[in-house]
């Protein structure tokens, strides 16, 4: 009998802080903004308060367990734009942490995306748009992304784009891509106002980086 | 209209050149110096005259902002982009080369991108990000640091 108080106490006792959001018991929240409402603050990671809007929750698993670097700069704040230097690497969880902690953040949302369609472009659209990325648009001065032959090139200032396709969500991609200011008040990237269907096969091609296919 | 053929041939060769676009790989053609004996105003038709801009503590703030990523904080193209385009990003201290170019074909590149002046798409165009006049004051800053005006 005593024994099983004592159970049911501690059980009380660690279901506490799980009520509370297992991410604010790992206190993600002092390095990543969780919360809409939290306009105030300045970060030193990037926003999660609209995580279910923008990844794809088996990526998110993985990132959690094995952390990948995303932003070959770091995560730039300071208004010089000055690369950061002795990057520590991201914090790992265990399976069971990842797998709660990104149940949770795919609950973030602030927006209804409108859905678009991730269907792979064909060869020539591709080139097409591979070509615009580099060269109409400039992309690949600030974003890493693949070239044809599976080589990862391209700036650091911006998130790189290697791995785009396994880790966003089309329709938030999309949406970046026409209001960037839906998510994000000021931003570094230049605003593009593109066609509905260049949009489209931007997005698309975006799904088609993937970093198994790095050569 | 007069056709300056030598001109029109210049900017064709180089844009041929330039086919490679921005980011460095093995087989990317190696940095290409642009022509710089262009004369100021020959190729670019009338442009609206320009009001006085001056420049301001927000000019400075959106060159930090903004620029900073590919032409450095002190606007030696040295910005963290730098290494990896192609296309080096202008160094926009240095007045033997920005004597060259006129005001009107600065504005243009910052509104319009690189390409739009025939230099290398690696410029980003800024006219959907930037109002105008912040552009025409971008211009001036960059007045201040080649310390230097258009020929
Ligand atoms: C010490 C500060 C810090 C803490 C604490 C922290 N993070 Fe991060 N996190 C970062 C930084 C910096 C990045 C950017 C890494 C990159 O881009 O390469 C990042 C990236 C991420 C990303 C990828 C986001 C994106 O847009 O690319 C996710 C997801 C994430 N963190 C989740 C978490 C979770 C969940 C926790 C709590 C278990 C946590 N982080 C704790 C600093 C932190
Ligand atoms: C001048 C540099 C620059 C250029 C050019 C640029 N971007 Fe970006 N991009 C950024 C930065 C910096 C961010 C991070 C958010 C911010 O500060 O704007 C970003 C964010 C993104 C994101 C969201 C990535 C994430 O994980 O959060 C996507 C997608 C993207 N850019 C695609 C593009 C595409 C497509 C183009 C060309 C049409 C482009 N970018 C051109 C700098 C740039
Ligand atoms: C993504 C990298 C990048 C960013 C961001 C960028 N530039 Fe550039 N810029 C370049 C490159 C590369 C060149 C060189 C082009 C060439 O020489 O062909 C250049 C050239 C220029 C030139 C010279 C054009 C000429 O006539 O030769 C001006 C002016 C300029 N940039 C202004 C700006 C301003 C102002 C900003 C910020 C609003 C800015 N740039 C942001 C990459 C960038």
């Amino acid at each position: 009998m005593k024994t099983l108080t004592t159970l049911l106490l501690c059980g009380l006792l660690f279901s506490a802080p799980a009520n509370a959001g297992v991410l604010e018991d790992k206190n993600c929240g002092s390095c990543h903004r969780l919360k809409v409402e939290d306009t105030e603050t300045i970060f030193t990671g990037p926003d999660l308060h609209y995580a279910g809007n923008k990844f794809q929750p088996e990526w998110l698993k993985q990132f959690l367990i094995n952390p990948e670097v995303i932003r070959p700069a770091g995560f730039v704040t300071d208004p010089g734009f000055l690369p950061k230097t002795d990057l520590p690497p991201h914090a790992s969880s265990s399976e069971e942490d990842a797998n709660a902690l990104a149940k949770e953040l795919m609950g973030l949302k602030i927006s209804t995306s409108t859905p678009v369609t991730s269907e792979p472009l064909t060869k020539g659209l591709r080139a097409k748009i591979k070509y615009q990325f580099e060269r109409t648009f400039g992309c690949i001065s600030c974003h890493q992304s693949l070239n044809l032959a599976g080589k990862v090139r391209g700036g650091i200032s911006g998130p790189s784009l290697v791995n785009a396709g396994n880790r966003l969500q089309a329709d938030w991609v999309s949406d970046w891509l026409k209001a960037p200011e839906t998510y994000t008040a000021k931003r570094r990237m230049p605003n593009y106002k593109m066609e509905p269907a260049t949009l489209d096969q931007f997005t698309r091609f975006l799904m088609t980086l993937k970093k198994e296919n790095i050569k | 209209m007069i056709i300056n053929y030598k001109l029109l041939l210049t900017g064709i060769v180089y844009l041929a050149i330039l086919v490679t676009a921005c980011g460095q790989n093995e087989q990317a053609t190696p940095a290409v110096k642009p022509p710089t004996q262009q004369k100021a105003g020959e190729v670019i038709p009338q442009m609206p005259q320009l009001k006085p801009i001056q420049v301001t503590e927000d000019t400075r703030q959106t060159y930090q902002w903004y620029c900073s990523q590919c032409h450095g904080v002190k606007g030696k193209g040295d910005g963290i982009n730098a290494k990896f385009l192609t296309v080096p990003p202008r160094n926009h201290t240095k007045a033997e080369y920005l004597e060259t170019r006129t005001d009107e074909q600065l504005f243009e590149a910052i509104k319009f991108g690189g390409l739009s002046v025939g230099r290398a798409p690696c410029m980003p165009a800024w006219g959907q990000t930037l109002a105008e006049d912040t552009i025409h004051s971008l211009v001036r800053y960059i007045r201040e640091l080649c310390d230097c005006e258009a020929f």
